[in-house]
């Protein structure tokens, strides 16, 4: 009797072992709230329709946060399959060397998943002819406007601003007309530097961007940079201009815009469906429209911001099918489709598109529509594909140190002489500890 | 002491096996890290290690001689500085009036040391609601009261004030606790003395009760030394992230920086052993001068 239980409760251990040899793969990614439920449907559904793959969904904190654990994963040999990076992360992650070319891997019947993204998202992820990583969640900064405020002031709310001068103009009405206490505010935050660097068709850094070779020298010290900062601190002397005081404080931005202090502001196309559920419950009128550019340039387009998911190297080849079969699936077609849905990120996908232009998405959703009209009409130059920049994120805090000293009344020619110093000396700081 | 240890053990080695635990848990956690901390600061490294090159000195020749690094000590020193003396000296105050036998003291003494009890997090998110320059309330009042609104974040000053208000306000309740204790437990019967004497007050205050209090002054300032320079980094994550332009940049927060964001262990580490060396300097100089003026009566 008691050697029949020993048995039975030996075959129950290992029964699930043998029932279960799914195949394991682990995936980190940089979004808290009710982001990580949403991915997560999306994971138990992969899970559900494809029974010899598992895929753990795990949220590791900031995007900062997620690199740094990948790295020291990576660093004890014990990786996640498929990480989230941040588009100024991606020469860091190609220059630590712990990730594999994703095009490399891709099984030639699904390349054409590949072939399939707008070309803006290609335009930035490709490097060097190929995808690196599987773009994902992509953005570009807009114009968000209370219309109900610009009613009050005697603005036309159909048309909002689309140039420096004219945000000028219409802070000018804003303020004689007292409609809101603050014209506009958008996070002090260099992403929308580099945004207006690149509308104006102007380079941030040298070898075409660090797209044709590493970059070596940063550009701060430009006619370009100098017409941004010159409005900008213009704005900020006016009152026009305001922010939480923090730099890189999106949260800060958006309350004040929400609380109806501020008649407008610049961030992120991600944050379409919180400003449409925030306008209608403090009861105004949201649109949206083009990122103004200064005056008198052309307008190039911007450069897409987000992230995109990399292959780590060093697992055994089943793992790497499996990881792969999960990265086409998570991005393909109706899954673009669902997240654009559910998030106001970009359905980076051309045949996602066709989908919600079939659905009469765009129309039944106006504010979504500048979103994605801006990022269509970008022109496709090196300017708006975005710098490669290993030390991005120490070149950004440079940038907004840079910015608020020169609220502060510091000469412009100073700050922006200084701030490119120190930037390239980061630069040439980061090239030799990689050893470029 | 021989005989003494034999008398407790009876093996030579129980001791020492009894020991080992604590030993370990130093060796791994404490001695290993910091040896690692002075090895990686004489190396460029990338990646969190996953690329080192040998520079030498050369990590903190940059320390000493960048305008950054220097502006980033005299910070830490000021808001330190600033931090240690406000939070005892308010600390001490409020303890005083607790002390008194008033109506209500229970109540009194448990809301001062209420906000101990929060986690600096927390805090920081309270005074970042309370500075709001738009919508926060010391702004709704000064703008009721003087018609003022003063863009805190954004002046270096302000912003300073700011900072340190928030670390003060966080550590006044540990002061408290510990200064109302000591309150407790003075003689009676030399402060009666001074009061038959006729001394003022302020007399009694500052020739009696403050030199006998010295002992707990001497062992607060140097826990309120380390607050300073170890715990108040949520508040500048929080609050400024060392803006406006670097004002309020602090050493320990410029290391997690240097070392998590922009990927500069080695800088990082070297900066840790420059944090590190201060303390210990500036700990040995508190026993050699402080335990001179302490007066640990009878």
């Amino acid at each position: 009797m008691k050697r029949l239980v020993v048995v039975l409760a030996l075959a129950a251990l290992a029964l699930p072992a043998l029932a279960a040899e799914k195949v394991k793969v682990t995936f980190w990614h940089a979004f808290g709230g009710g982001r990580t439920a949403f991915i997560q449907r999306m994971v138990d559904d992969f899970n559900y329709t494809h029974p010899g793959i598992e895929v753990k969904a795990e949220y590791k904190g900031s995007y900062r946060d997620t690199l740094n654990a990948a790295i020291l994963a990576a660093r004890q040999g014990n990786p996640p399959h498929i990480v989230q990076i941040f588009e100024v992360g991606t020469q860091m992650a190609l220059d630590s060397g712990i990730f594999v070319p994703v095009e490399d891997y891709v099984p030639a019947i699904l390349k054409f998943q590949l072939e399939d993204y707008i070309k803006p998202v290609a335009n930035y992820y490709r490097i060097k002819g190929k995808f690196n990583s599987v773009p994902w969640n992509s953005s570009n900064p807009i114009l968000y406007y209370n219309k109900t405020i610009f009613k009050k002031a005697g603005l036309d709310p159909a048309n909002p601003p689309k140039t420096f001068g004219e945000v000028m103009e219409a802070c000018k009405k804003i303020e004689a007309t007292k409609a809101a206490p603050k014209c506009i505010t958008w996070p002090l935050h260099s992403w929308f530097v580099e945004q207006w660097i690149a509308e104006q068709g102007a380079l941030l850094a040298n070898n075409e961007n660090g797209r044709a070779a590493r970059a070596t020298d940063v550009y701060i010290d430009s006619p370009a940079m100098r017409r941004i900062v010159e409005w900008w601190k213009a704005m900020y002397d006016k009152g026009y201009y305001v922010y939480s005081g923090k730099p890189e404080d999106w949260d800060g931005a958006n309350q004040l815009f929400v609380s109806q202090q501020a008649a407008m502001e610049i961030t992120s196309t991600s944050d379409v469906t919180f400003m449409q559920n925030a306008a209608f419950e403090n009861g105004f009128e949201l649109g949206t429209g083009f990122l103004p550019i200064p005056d008198g340039v052309e307008r190039n387009g911007t450069v897409v911001g987000g992230a995109s998911l990399w292959l780590t190297k060093g697992h055994p080849q089943d793992e790497m099918t499996a990881a792969l079969t999960f990265l086409i699936w998570f991005t393909n077609t109706e899954n673009m489709v669902r997240w654009h849905k559910g998030t106001g990120y970009f359905p980076v996908l051309n045949t996602s598109v066709k989908v919600l232009e079939w659905q009469h998405w765009f129309e039944r959703n106006p504010a979504y529509r500048a979103a994605f009209d801006q990022l269509l009409q970008t022109k496709l130059n090196r300017a708006t594909q975005g710098a490669l920049l290993g030390p991005f994120p120490e070149i950004r805090t440079i940038i907004e140190n840079m910015i608020q000293a020169i609220f502060q009344g510091k000469p412009i020619d100073q700050a922006l002489k200084e701030a490119d110093a120190a930037a390239d000396k980061a630069l040439k700081e980061y090239n030799a500890a990689v050893g470029k | 002491m021989e005989t003494e240890t034999h008398a407790a053990y009876k093996s030579r080695w129980l001791p020492w096996i009894l020991l080992l635990p604590t030993f370990v848990i130093l060796l791994v956690f404490l001695y290993y890290p910091t040896l690692e901390t002075f090895r990686l600061s004489l190396y460029r490294v990338a990646f969190l290690g996953i690329r080192k090159t040998f520079v030498g000195l050369e990590n903190y020749q940059d320390l000493f001689t960048n305008p950054e690094y220097r502006r980033i000590f005299w910070n830490t020193v000021v808001y330190s500085s600033l931090v240690v003396f406000f939070s005892m000296a308010v600390g001490l105050f409020l303890s005083v009036l607790a002390n008194q036998k008033v109506r209500g003291w229970r109540f009194y003494r448990l809301m001062l040391i209420w906000p101990y009890a929060l986690s600096p997090a927390v805090a920081g998110v309270i005074f970042l609601f309370l500075f709001n320059p738009q919508a926060g309330i010391v702004n709704y009042f000064l703008d009721v009261l003087f018609g003022i609104r003063p863009d805190w974040l954004t002046h270096p000053g302000l912003a300073m004030f700011v900072l340190v208000a928030a670390a003060v306000w966080k550590n006044v309740g540990y002061n408290v606790v510990f200064y109302l204790a000591a309150l407790q437990n003075l003689p009676g019967d030399v402060l009666e003395a001074a009061l038959i004497d006729g001394a003022t007050p302020w007399q009694r205050f500052w020739k009696v009760t403050f030199p006998l209090l010295s002992p707990m002054t001497f062992f607060l300032f140097v826990m309120n030394t380390i607050y300073a320079f170890f715990d108040t980094f949520p508040f500048v994550d929080l609050l400024t992230k060392g803006g406006p332009n670097g004002a309020t940049n602090v050493l320990i927060y410029n290391i997690y920086r240097d070392g998590f964001e922009f990927y500069k262990t080695g800088m990082a580490a070297a900066q840790s052993v420059v944090l590190f060396v201060g303390v210990v300097i500036l700990t040995v100089l508190q026993f050699r001068w402080g335990e001179r003026r302490v007066h640990y009566g009878g």
